[in-house]
């Protein structure tokens, strides 16, 4: 897994590439709980991440809850097979995934 | 009786003091080693054996000084603690080697509880036993055997630690402690009735071993040893077999993967509960057909001419440890498949025939009637199979890691492989991919609670390819994941908990998924069809 952030005022983007797993998610975790303070716009690049198993949502959801706090969150490029993941789990009505 | 007695042996200066040595009688003692000390023995090293020695002054030491001005090679053993102090104080044990006096330990009248290639096990006491070492010269074997056994304990495999090195007669032993430990031979003797037990505990540490990952160079490779003995039988085979067993080991993959290379019963201990691999000196790196091949002779192979062998070796007869070898090989394959089982065994016993004949003909097997028929037996033996394979590789298609998620890359690299060898869409991979590794930390996180035990994950296609069963074994505490509730999935982001989506996630994305317990294990299979 390969994390790059860019971050322009209160506007942060992360870009997740590889596998989101139970050995990464971990290191996804905290990087974003580093760098959440004071945003309000949160955007989550998905356009490169392969796979996603019950770890990567547990991270998910715990950011989601941190951000409906201070702002919004959105995914974008998920592709169709973690799409189908968060359909099964009810994740695509919690999360805000754009096309 | 004299302090000092010297002289020439071997091309060594050889030194044997005893009593008191300071500065009354100190010239004197210097005066004898003079006829010995020549100009023509100056430089050859010089060997001080030190165990009647009582006491060396000042007066002393400068005697062994003076002497290392022309024999700069000093080696002085068998020191008692007292003077070894005065030596290591006087920074001596810098100058030249000084080994300490072993401990004496008698083996009269001790119980045998077990015997190996090199070496017979006692009991001295409760709590303790000595490996005493056939070979007299064992220092270095000893030394080897220490250190490969801490290595395979820092790897994670269960053994005894020898903690001292003793005088044992004219040999050497070691020393562990080994509290009320029975070997699998004893308890195969005493209660036959628990041989399922015995199977499930020798294969699940074999699995271990074979999936422990040596640090390359650590150990040595079983297939170096191996075309060495295929070498040697270069001049007792036909030609044609002769190349076509170099070539069948040459063939074999490196393997970084540990191997025991003596793996039988009476180096499986019981003590409490706990299990122990004892007799670590064979330990080396390689493909498991090698360790299949010692484990085959070691039951039935050495016994196949002469069927006491076994009865004399193991204390249990032909038959139960053919009963014991087939219900492990089957274990440890994980089918019930008589062909892929004979099939492997064939593989193992052309390394086996190979290594029995070669041991037989360097210990004078063809220097007797009944040594010149069993090796002949083998041989014949050896030349069908060797007609018959044209690989001595088999298909594992399981893996087994100690549960922890960090062993989950390796768990993927794994199923992915197995996956590879059929056509099967990319979003059924992933999905199947996410069911391993949801089920995979589950048992990682829940099984065990203290000691980390194993998870072995079995795959399985359909004949006709059209689907996949994917096998969880584990032997932590019985837990059916089917029983959990499954997470309202409806809830929004507020209201829902973190965690049990996994188990749900298998649910929903595998066609089947059946719990059972059985023998001791969880065991879990999902299904999914590939089309």
């Amino acid at each position: 897994m390969d994390i790059k952030k860019e971050q322009q005022e209160n506007k942060l983007t992360v870009k997740v590439s590889g596998r989101l797993d139970t050995t990464t998610a971990p290191e996804l975790e905290s990087s974003l709980q580093e760098s959440l303070d004071g945003v309000q716009d949160l955007t989550l690049d998905f356009s490169d991440l392969e796979y996603i198993s019950s770890a990567g949502l547990r991270v998910l959801l715990s950011t989601q809850k941190k951000m409906n706090t201070q702002g919004n969150m959105r995914l974008t490029g998920v592709n169709e097979v973690v799409m189908e993941v968060f359909e099964l789990t009810g994740f695509s009505e919690i999360l805000t995934i754009e096309k | 009786m004299k302090e000092i007695q010297c002289e020439l042996q071997d091309n060594r200066i050889w030194i044997r003091v005893s009593g008191r040595i300071d500065s009354g009688n100190a010239g004197a003692v210097e005066e004898e080693m003079r006829p010995v000390i020549t100009d023509e023995t100056k430089t050859l090293p010089v060997l001080i054996d030190a165990e009647d020695l009582e006491y060396l002054s000042s007066a002393g030491l400068r005697i062994i000084l003076r002497l290392r001005k022309t024999n700069t090679d000093i080696h002085i053993i068998n020191v008692s603690s007292d003077l070894y102090e005065i030596f290591d104080m006087t920074g001596f044990t810098q100058m030249m080697t000084i080994d300490k006096a072993y401990r004496v330990v008698s083996i009269e009248g001790c119980e045998v509880i077990g015997q190996g290639a090199n070496g017979t096990i006692y009991r001295i006491d409760r709590d303790n036993v000595v490996k005493v070492y056939n070979n007299e010269d064992a220092l270095e074997e000893i030394q080897h055997e220490r250190e490969v056994a801490r290595l395979a304990l820092i790897l994670g495999i269960p053994t005894a630690i020898s903690y001292d090195v003793v005088r044992v007669g004219n040999s050497y032993g070691s020393v562990f402690e080994l509290l009320d430990a029975k070997s699998f031979s004893k308890i195969l003797i005493n209660e036959p009735e628990r041989i399922d037990w015995c199977v499930a505990e020798y294969v699940d540490m074999l699995k271990r071993i074979h999936h422990t990952i040596v640090p390359e160079g650590d150990l040595p490779d079983m297939k170096v040893t191996a075309l060495n003995w295929a070498e040697f039988m270069q001049d007792h085979l036909p030609d044609e077999s002769a190349q076509k067993l170099l070539s069948l080991i040459n063939a074999v993959p490196h393997d970084h993967h540990m191997i025991h290379g003596d793996y039988h019963t009476k180096n499986l201990e019981l003590t409490g509960d706990e299990v122990l691999l004892i007799d670590m000196d064979t330990l080396a790196v390689g493909h498991p057909i090698f360790e299949l091949a010692s484990m085959y002779n070691a039951f039935i192979g050495f016994s196949e001419y002469d069927h006491s062998v076994i009865k004399r070796f193991q204390g249990f007869d032909l038959e139960l440890a053919t009963e014991f070898w087939n219900k492990s090989l089957r274990a440890y394959l994980s089918t019930n498949d008589e062909e892929t089982i004979r099939d492997v065994e064939d593989k193992a016993r052309i390394i086996g025939y190979t290594r029995m004949i070669r041991r037989s003909i360097r210990r004078h097997g063809l220097e007797t009637d009944e040594g010149i028929k069993e090796i002949e037996l083998w041989t014949k033996r050896l030349i069908e199979l060797l007609e018959q394979k044209d690989t001595l590789l088999f298909d594992r298609n399981e893996i087994t890691v100690i549960a922890d998620n960090k062993n989950l890359p390796e768990v993927m690299e794994f199923l992915e492989a197995q996956l590879k060898q059929k056509d099967c869409p990319n979003k059924t991979l992933m999905q199947i991919s996410v069911a391993v590794e949801e089920i995979f930390s589950n048992i990682s996180n829940y099984a065990y609670t203290s000691d980390k035990g194993t998870v072995t994950i079995g795959v399985r296609f359909a004949e006709d390819g059209s689907s996949v069963t994917i096998r969880f074994a584990d032997r932590g505490k019985p837990y059916d994941p089917l029983l959990k509730e499954d997470p309202d999935i409806t809830l929004s982001a507020e209201e829902r908990e973190i965690g049990g989506l996994g188990i749900f996630l298998v649910k929903k994305t595998m066609d089947e998924m059946d719990y059972r317990y059985e023998d001791g294990f969880n065991v879990l299979e999902i299904k999914k069809s590939l089309v």
